[in-house]
């Protein structure tokens, strides 16, 4: 994992060397960038609020228990262990909600048992899709719905995959 | 989305109603703080990578590797777009090497310029890549397999590599199947 840290500091300082060599003004060229950080961050923020007290409820509601004692028998179905449910539930909604309910699980089944590492490999391979699309498709009208069906289908099967190779990988 | 935040809202607002009526601005409230911190962390992220951006085109570094991936990314986002295109190519490098916060200003720029130019089957593809997980190395996951004490917390590399390879190309190959579609 050492040689991963290595990675930032060379990068920057290669491009930096690199665009020296190309006669670019550092200072200048940067902040020249930065100053589109504020009105990003601004144009995001009503989509970020919308997704996040909407996942904020779905968990605080009970809601998501109720579902995740629907699909739980269905994810067995499948291979996958049931006690996975949450996490897939909470994942296309919130990364720091899924990190939380991924390192509970690691906690009470321990990290090398099937379901840990399963639950790793569904954390892994899966994305936030709601967010990202709350995001990606913040300045149009309306979002549609072919893109998230589809993000979300290949999310789950990426899941459904993951659990049957940890059973010999 | 609109469906889905009428539908989820609802159902959490009759629930609590019943329920647990004082719970409800809390868990209200709660999120919008959630959102609140997470804009300055991102705001945070972005000072960072917009300089690094901005670095990154005035050197002419980011057309020279656009013009090199232009016929593969011109091919996957059904573009002629260079601007646009470039800005896709950097979102998937900065994926895929797991750069904390990069992609999202590079992507959200890209889908803006394809949506500007009527092109949704672009901007469908750059988002179902984004939302499949491209990341090469799980970072969050091997640190909380580490901290969970594991044996090897890399030991799921290979599986978690397989299934993000195959969501991603099953998510791609749903996106250019149902091209015709892209209204919808």
């Amino acid at each position: 994992m050492r040689y991963i840290a290595l990675l930032l500091p060379a990068l920057f300082a290669a491009l930096f060397v690199y665009a020296l060599c190309k006669k670019v003004r550092l200072y200048d060229c940067f902040t020249e960038g930065v100053k589109g950080a504020l009105p990003l961050a601004m144009s995001l923020f009503p989509y970020l609020a919308a997704v996040l007290i909407l996942s904020e409820l779905f968990e605080q509601s009970g809601l998501s228990d109720a579902l995740t004692s629907l699909i739980s028998p269905a994810l067995s179905l499948v291979g996958v262990p049931p006690e996975l449910a949450r996490l897939i539930l909470i994942k296309p909604f919130s990364g720091s909600g899924a990190t939380a309910v991924l390192s509970d699980l690691l906690a009470v089944y321990g990290a090398d048992s099937y379901v840990g590492r399963c639950a790793c490999v569904a954390f892994g391979s899966s994305e936030t899709v709601f967010y990202i699309s709350a995001v990606y498709f913040a300045g149009s009208r309306r979002i549609r719905a072919r893109p998230v069906v589809i993000a979300l289908a290949a999310n789950f099967a990426g899941v459904v995959l993951g659990c049957f190779l940890c059973r010999f990988l | 989305m609109n469906a889905i935040f009428a539908a989820v809202f609802l159902a959490a607002a009759v629930i609590f109603l019943l329920d647990d009526p004082a719970g409800f601005l809390p868990a209200m409230l709660a999120g919008g703080e959630r959102a609140a911190a997470l804009t300055l962390t991102l705001l945070a992220s972005y000072c960072v990578w917009l300089g690094f951006f901005e670095v990154l085109q005035k050197s002419g570094a980011a057309d020279a590797l656009s013009r090199r991936l232009s016929p593969l990314s011109g091919a996957v986002f059904r573009s002629g777009d260079g601007a646009a295109l470039s800005l896709a190519a950097q979102n998937l490098a900065a994926n895929m090497l797991g750069l904390p916060g990069a992609p999202t200003p590079l992507g959200v720029a890209a889908t803006k310029k394809f949506l500007a130019a009527k092109n949704r089957y672009a901007a469908d593809m750059l988002f179902v890549l984004n939302a499949t997980s491209l990341q090469l190395l799980p970072t969050t996951v091997i640190a909380l397999r580490a901290a969970a004490g594991a044996q090897n917390a890399a030991d799921i590399l290979l599986p978690t590599l397989l299934s993000t390879l195959f969501t991603t190309a099953l998510g791609a190959g749903l996106v250019f199947l149902t091209r015709k579609r892209c209204d919808t």
